[in-house]
């Protein structure tokens, strides 16, 4: 089979009357340019949402529908290419986080970014992707993690923090409530991150573990869209979760494992639904909120004007937005500024998706970066948290490209830094 | 062929054959789309989703129509929002608010209601045309929508103007007796009767789907939008 | 007697030159050759002798002081005689009896007091013997189905003598919407196959005076005005005189500013019709009906239809009757679609595409099947 066919057959796959449905009603009315941050950062016009799902409509309409089927035999549409696969790989790899601001702003209401998930999912079946990106999959199936956090890495790493940082990471507790799984790019890059929340769940008095089998929440195969890939690395959380008998999961600071596992993962695996799946920005607002932790009212009060970063797949489409600003009223009553837009509003950190994996897309991810410099700025910030360790990549990245003198943080950071002891 | 004999058969079978054929054509469309099948959403919500479908139908009817700056996309490009809000007020206002309209609702459904009087309609009419011709020219020179539109964008927008000119023209009398300019507009109405099935114009049938979803996806997780 | 001028024959029946001369005044009125104001207002209320004679005037004074009396034979069909009611007793009594008197009616079943074989060979010899000169006017549909059988005189059919007599007529006139375009004879479904005049008789201009009945005034000034001139007024596509038939009656609507406001009746007896608002909902077909109506209007300018609180019904357009119906608004379409054609529709389309998405449906499991 040709890369074509293997992609056409995805998106027939694909397809169902959810996805028609949305197609159907697109106006083709362009609003949704202006929603995105890599079109508004380079003006580039196949930057707009509604073209980089282009093939995906126009595979619809090919294999689904009459007059589309007549528009290619009367030659007015044609029949799509290798090259066209290759150019929207590019599109899609590079200049998209998947990050669905467009659903926000699309006057049919269409879920954007669902479509574009689907997109990719035909891209990488045609083997459409970047070299890099597929890589990092590979290393993913082979050795456990993107980020090559190997067995034996993970092991290390997390004796090293639990050393480093005092505090106790409890492994493989047969009975625990509460599995933790962290992120390669928390334990690789933000292991205070790691400290952080371990500190939190013990003060709470969490009956939580990690687990040596579920040690990797990224999901690269959710990047690339590539439905096998995904199930393979769900399933990986998903029985070290079963192994030990635990009633919910939690996903640490990473976006898109937050995604696939708690808003797609009981589609593709039924067994998801034995868990709860809760984001660890969910949990930090909770235990605040039950009052188990006790925090410094305005431990950060004195370190200048903080402001918070909305991420798209934690706040915007996972639904905590309430929790961080609570929180940030407690510890920086004062000092804490909102952005605009915010919330389910917000502009995308400009590196989500998978585009930070990849080299090529480099240059429009720093131009996007630039938005959320203006945003940042206009607010006077110097300090900005987030819930989302890839945003966070990609702020402290784009700080040392930019030369920025801000402080990049973490909210569960913030949180273990002003625990009542 | 007088203008009288054209008017009797566009305002009789040929209307007659395209509200068949747009029916059947919109049956075939929704019910295509309908029977691919869905999958059922087995996820746990968060929030509910019956809650975010009525928010954003809510929204969509009666907050972002009247008060679209509340999207900061607004800003960037208000045109559109502007130029395609009033182009559908206009169309609300003549297709339901202006008599001849309504009674043409009444003779198909059975069903009257007051209308606007004729110069407020009238002037909701220039409106409407107004909009579509900047938002044509819009079309042309933005540098997405020129990448995004094919020969079906302008032909749709051909069919639905049509329609709009010759009902102005029809009543300022402009450009012929009163039966020419009003078979005219009769031809243009049915060739966009035709035209709706076999073209996005049909998007209205869609909307409802996509609306829906989006306040599911959103209230699923429990944000309001 | 044809051979008296008008002037002669009237002086002999007591008309005076003054009331002659305001004879002139009053056909020049009603077709529309008078001089402004009288021509704008296209209302023959004004009848006062002039004070001074215009030319138009001299040129009808002249033409009925030397012309030669017209004859006219008058063929009745399936008509229902309204409009021979109108000419011969609607308008102002002495335009009606003078304009008359202007011709000889050598033949007219109504009028005749002659019957039978009598009045038949009466017709038959001023058809000979005013060959090529005398107006045929014809009122009433022609059946053409069973070969005409529908309506036979004489024992011969419709079609047939109005061939007959139009072969040696000078000038056609149909008077009447039947005569016309069919009427209410052609309504559907048509059993009799009724036609107009002018579908019948194709080598000679007929003038359709149309209207059920047809404005008497548009009758009598176009006979008068073949008398005066000897040729047919202008006509408009469909044959009408443009003088009484160019304007719609919306055009001259009394009731037009409220239409422009959006005021209407929307029942018989509401406060908007007792208001004397426009009754467009109601029904009427004004704006695409061609007619003199709200202008000339009926007994001696008084009223007219939509004056007196009844939509128009369009009745001097072709087809009228299958119009659409008489109280349902203009724009409403002709032919309205049943549930069951409804139905039809919807539900073969929405089989077709339950059809289509299944055999979708089979290439997305196909798909499945494979990998």
């Amino acid at each position: 089979m040709s890369a074509t066919e293997k992609a056409m057959e995805a998106f027939v796959h694909e397809t169902g009357g959810w996805v028609a449905a949305q197609l159907e009603a697109c106006t083709r009315c362009g609003m949704c340019a202006d929603a995105c941050h890599f079109y508004q950062a380079t003006g580039n016009p196949e930057y707009a949402p509604v073209w980089k799902m282009e093939l995906l409509r126009r595979a619809y309409e090919q294999r689904f529908t009459l007059v589309g089927g007549a528009k290619l035999a009367l030659g007015l549409d044609k029949a799509i290419t290798d090259e066209e696969l290759a150019h929207w790989g590019d599109l899609n790899y590079e200049a998209c986080t998947v990050c669905n601001k467009c659903s926000m702003v699309c006057p049919m209401g269409i879920d954007i970014g669902s479509l574009l998930h689907g997109m990719r999912a035909g891209l990488a079946a045609a083997g459409a992707i970047p070299t890099d990106l597929a890589a990092a999959v590979t290393k993913q199936v082979n050795e456990g993690s993107p980020l090559g956090m190997t067995d034996k890495v993970w092991d290390q790493r997390l004796e090293w923090v639990a050393d480093e940082w005092e505090v106790e990471i409890p492994r493989d507790v047969k009975g625990a409530t509460t599995l933790v799984v962290f992120s390669s790019i928390e334990v690789m890059k933000f292991p205070t991150n790691v400290a952080a929340i371990a500190k939190v769940l013990n003060k709470a008095g969490e009956k939580w573990t990690v687990s040596s089998k579920a040690r990797e929440i990224v999901n690269f195969g959710f990047y690339e869209g590539n439905e096998e890939h995904t199930k393979l690395f769900l399933n990986r959380v998903l029985e070290g979760a079963k192994e030990l008998g635990v009633k919910r999961i939690v996903v640490t600071e990473c976006g898109h494992a937050y995604d696939a596992l708690r808003w797609h993962a009981a589609n593709w695996i039924p067994e998801a639904n034995d868990f709860e799946v809760i984001h660890i920005t969910g949990v930090l607002g909770e235990l605040v909120g039950d009052g188990r932790i006790k925090l410094k009212p305005g431990a950060f009060d004195n370190d200048g004007t903080i402001t918070f970063h909305d991420a798209c797949k934690i706040q915007r489409k996972g639904g905590h937005i309430q929790e961080p600003r609570d929180i940030l009223k407690i510890l920086a009553p004062n000092s804490f500024k909102e952005m605009t837009p915010n919330r389910e509003e917000s502009v995308c950190c400009g590196g989500g998706g998978g585009v930070i994996a990849v080299k090529a897309a480099d240059p429009v991810r720093y131009a996007s970066f630039e938005l959320k410099m203006a945003q940042v700025n206009s607010v006077g910030a110097k300090t900005v948290t987030m819930t989302c360790s890839n945003c966070r990549l990609q702020y402290t990245d784009s700080v040392e490209h930019f030369n920025l003198d801000w402080k990049v943080t973490g909210l569960a950071q913030m949180v273990a830094d002003a625990l009542v002891e | 062929m007088s203008s009288q004999a054209v008017l009797e058969f566009a305002r009789g079978p040929f209307f007659y054959f395209a509200l068949l054929f747009m029916l059947f054509g919109l049956a075939y469309r929704l019910f295509n789309v309908i029977s691919l099948g869905w999958n059922k959403d087995r996820v746990v919500p968060m929030g509910s989703k019956s809650k975010g479908v009525v928010i954003t139908f809510l929204k969509a009817f009666l907050i972002w129509p009247f008060i679209p700056w509340v999207k900061d996309t607004f800003n960037r490009n208000p045109l559109i929002y502007i130029g395609g809000g009033l182009f559908h007020l206009s169309l609300f206002v003549v297709i339901i608010l202006g008599t001849p309209h309504m009674l043409v609702w009444k003779s198909l459904i059975g069903l009257g209601w007051p209308t606007l009087p004729l110069p407020v309609v009238d002037w909701m009419s220039a409106v409407g045309i107004i909009a579509m011709v900047i938002l044509l020219i819009n079309r042309r020179i933005h540098p997405v929508l020129k990448l995004i539109s094919g020969p079906a964008e302008f032909v749709a927008w051909l069919f639905v103007f049509l329609p709009m000119i010759t009902g102005y023209m029809m009543t300022h009398h402009i450009g012929g007796s009163y039966e020419a300019l009003y078979a005219r507009h009769m031809i243009s109405v049915d060739v966009l009767m035709i035209w709706i099935p076999l073209s996005r114009i049909s998007h209205f049938v869609f909307y409802f789907f996509s609306r829906a979803i989006h306040g599911q996806e959103f209230g699923k997780r429990g944000v309001a939008v | 007697m044809p051979e008296e001028t008008i002037q002669q024959s009237l002086a002999s029946q007591g008309v005076s030159r003054r009331d002659f001369l305001k004879l002139s005044g009053v056909l020049a009125a009603a077709m529309g050759l008078q001089l402004p104001p009288l021509e704008k207002s296209g209302l023959p209320a004004a009848l006062g002798v002039p004070e001074q004679i215009s030319p138009t005037e001299q040129t009808i004074l002249n033409a009925l002081e030397t012309k030669q009396r017209l004859p006219v034979i008058w063929l009745e069909f399936q008509d229902c005689t309204g409009c021979t009611e109108a000419v011969t007793r609607s308008v102002s009594p002495s335009l009606t009896n003078l304009v008359l008197n202007t011709l000889t009616i050598e033949y007219h079943e109504t009028l005749a007091a002659a019957a039978g074989f009598q009045v038949e060979q009466a017709k038959q010899d001023a058809m000979k013997k005013y060959a090529g000169q005398y107006i045929l006017v014809v009122e009433g549909s022609i059946p053409t189905d069973l070969d005409g059988s529908y309506c036979v005189i004489g024992g011969r059919s419709a079609v047939e003598q109005l061939k007959e007599a139009a072969a040696g007529a000078a000038a056609i006139i149909a008077v009447g919407n039947c005569a016309a375009y069919g009427g209410l004879p052609k309504a559907k479904p048509n059993p009799t196959g009724a036609k107009g005049v002018w579908e019948i008789i194709t080598d000679k201009a007929v003038v359709n005076i149309s209207g059920c009945p047809a404005i008497p005034e548009a009758t009598t000034g176009v006979i008068a005005h073949f008398a005066i001139f000897g040729t047919l007024p202008k006509l408009d596509k469909l044959n009408r005189p443009l003088t009484f038939y160019g304007k719609t009656v919306h055009d001259r609507c009394l009731r037009r500013p409220f239409y422009e406001a959006g005021k209407f009746a929307l029942s018989f007896d509401d406060e908007g019709a007792r208001e004397g608002h426009c009754l467009y909902k109601l029904g009427c077909k004004g704006p695409t009906t061609y007619s003199a109506c709200a202008t000339i209007k009926w007994d001696q300018g008084l009223s007219f239809p939509v004056q007196s609180g009844h939509p128009c019904l369009g009745c001097t357009e072709p087809n009228f009757w299958d119009g659409g119906g008489f109280y349902e608004g203009q724009s409403a379409p002709l032919d309205r679609p049943t549930i069951t054609a409804v139905g039809a529709a919807v539900g073969v389309g929405a089989a077709l595409g339950i059809g289509t998405a299944l055999v979708n449906q089979s290439k997305k499991k196909a798909h499945k099947g494979e990998s």
